[in-house]
């Protein structure tokens, strides 16, 4: 075990004491081992447990945050729902406002047609009244007229032979003759 | 390097570790190796490595820092849990920190130093512990009887095949590793001194650079992912639980 074997072209005397070049020490294999198990110790403690724990942390927040977003889609849609429906209640209930306003409007339309009509036969009724009442003064106008003219023509044909009352009375009497004849 | 050193060298030698120094410890006289105080460089280096990567890390922002140090541990995670199953997982820390520290030893090569994995005692620790940790898994998996029974599995006439290969899986593990870097140095070695007889030892210059890329950079990594890798088909292959009959 202790055998030394050298690559030597030429040898020479080493001033420092050293292992052969294949050979096995215990006391190395023991600080090998030691020095293996601090370092897998360090690898553990440092590096392995660490990322270890933040991985599955991550993993954790990952899960949540997926959880979360599910929640929060479904809570949105039924809001959107519940919007589509009061949406939709109220477009019926814009159909009704709509249709009962046509309906109003349109029997308000006839309620003053009929009104309209009314009053225009009230008018028309009461203009004929009034082309009747013109239509009385005016010939008591023109009878009138026609009396004071005859008076005036007859004063001429007989020269003050007659006082005005006295021819009056008789041309009274004959126009109300003529005025039942018409 | 001056020329002259260059061109005296006349002998090209590769040597065991340096016993570094030694002391006396209840009674036993311990020489502590060149290698040893080598790993307990590599020992500081990692721990500085470990301990940077792993601090301050938080769940949102991604730094590189931590992306880094969340792709080593998900890939040895991984590598585990497809080598070896998920009841193996308490291996990942051990699978992990071999592999860095085989790694950064074989590359303290590039520093000049003598790789502890250039080392026999070193890498054959290794592959004693995968033999205690194989034969801790047959008795765990399968009890006493179970142990025994693996033995003359799947024919009773395989037994001493068995018996031969129990030890010669750490064995051949271990020879592999020390003898691929330890190569590899010889080799790195070989280039340099002889390109040194070369142009008045300019050809050192790059040429040697090449060839330790692929031998001492390359290799060691390599090498330590084949060594870690055959440590975890090695532990999960002594799985000899009943159900498995």
């Amino acid at each position: 075990m202790t055998e030394e074997i050298v690559l030597t072209v030429a040898s020479e005397t080493a001033e420092q004491a050293r292992f052969s070049l294949v050979s096995i020490d215990l006391s190395t294999i023991v600080f090998t081992l030691i020095n293996t198990l601090i370092i897998v110790f360090l690898y553990f403690k440092f590096l392995h447990k660490p990322v270890c724990q933040m991985l599955d942390k991550r993993a954790e927040t990952v899960n949540k945050d997926m959880d979360d977003a599910n929640k929060a889609k479904e809570e949105a849609q039924a809001v959107k729902a519940e919007y589509e429906q009061r949406l939709q209640s109220s477009k019926e209930e814009a159909e009704k406002i709509l249709t009962e306003a046509n309906r109003r409007a349109s029997q308000r339309e006839e309620e003053i047609i009929a009104q309209a009509n009314e009053e225009a036969a009230r008018v028309k009724m009461q203009a004929e009244q009034a082309i009747e009442r013109e239509k009385k003064r005016a010939v008591n106008e023109i009878k009138e007229e026609i009396s004071d003219m005859v008076v005036m023509a007859a004063g001429k044909v007989a020269q003050k032979e007659i006082s005005a009352s006295d021819n009056e009375e008789i041309i009274n009497s004959v126009l109300a003759q003529i005025g039942e004849e018409n | 390097m001056p020329t002259e050193c260059l061109r005296t060298m006349s002998e090209f030698q590769v040597q065991g570790p340096l016993q570094s120094f030694s002391f006396d410890l209840f009674g036993l006289h311990i020489i502590v190796s060149e290698s040893i105080v080598v790993q307990w460089l590599v020992m500081l280096i990692l721990g500085v490595l470990f301990f940077v990567l792993g601090r301050n890390l938080s769940v949102r922002t991604r730094s590189r820092r931590q992306m880094l140090a969340e792709l080593i541990v998900t890939f040895f995670k991984k590598a585990v849990n497809d080598t070896m199953g998920e009841q193996y997982s308490k291996f990942t820390a051990y699978i992990g920190g071999l592999f860095f520290f085989s790694c950064l030893s074989s590359l303290m090569g590039l520093l000049g130093l003598r790789a502890p994995t250039a080392d026999l005692s070193v890498v054959a620790a290794w592959g004693l512990t995968t033999f205690v940790l194989v034969t801790r898994n047959k008795f765990k998996t399968g009890g006493v009887k179970g142990y025994l029974k693996s033995f003359i599995e799947p024919m009773p006439f395989m037994l001493p095949f068995n018996i031969i290969s129990e030890p010669a899986n750490p064995v051949s593990q271990t020879l592999r590793h020390f003898a691929n870097i330890l190569g590899g140095t010889v080799i790195s070695g070989l280039i340099y001194f002889s390109l040194g007889h070369i142009a008045n030892g300019f050809a050192t210059i790059g040429i040697p650079a090449i060839a330790s890329l692929y031998f001492d950079l390359f290799s060691a990594v390599i090498q330590a992912y084949i060594f870690v890798t055959l440590t975890m088909t090695y532990i999960a292959g002594g799985d000899c639980s009943p159900s498995d009959d």
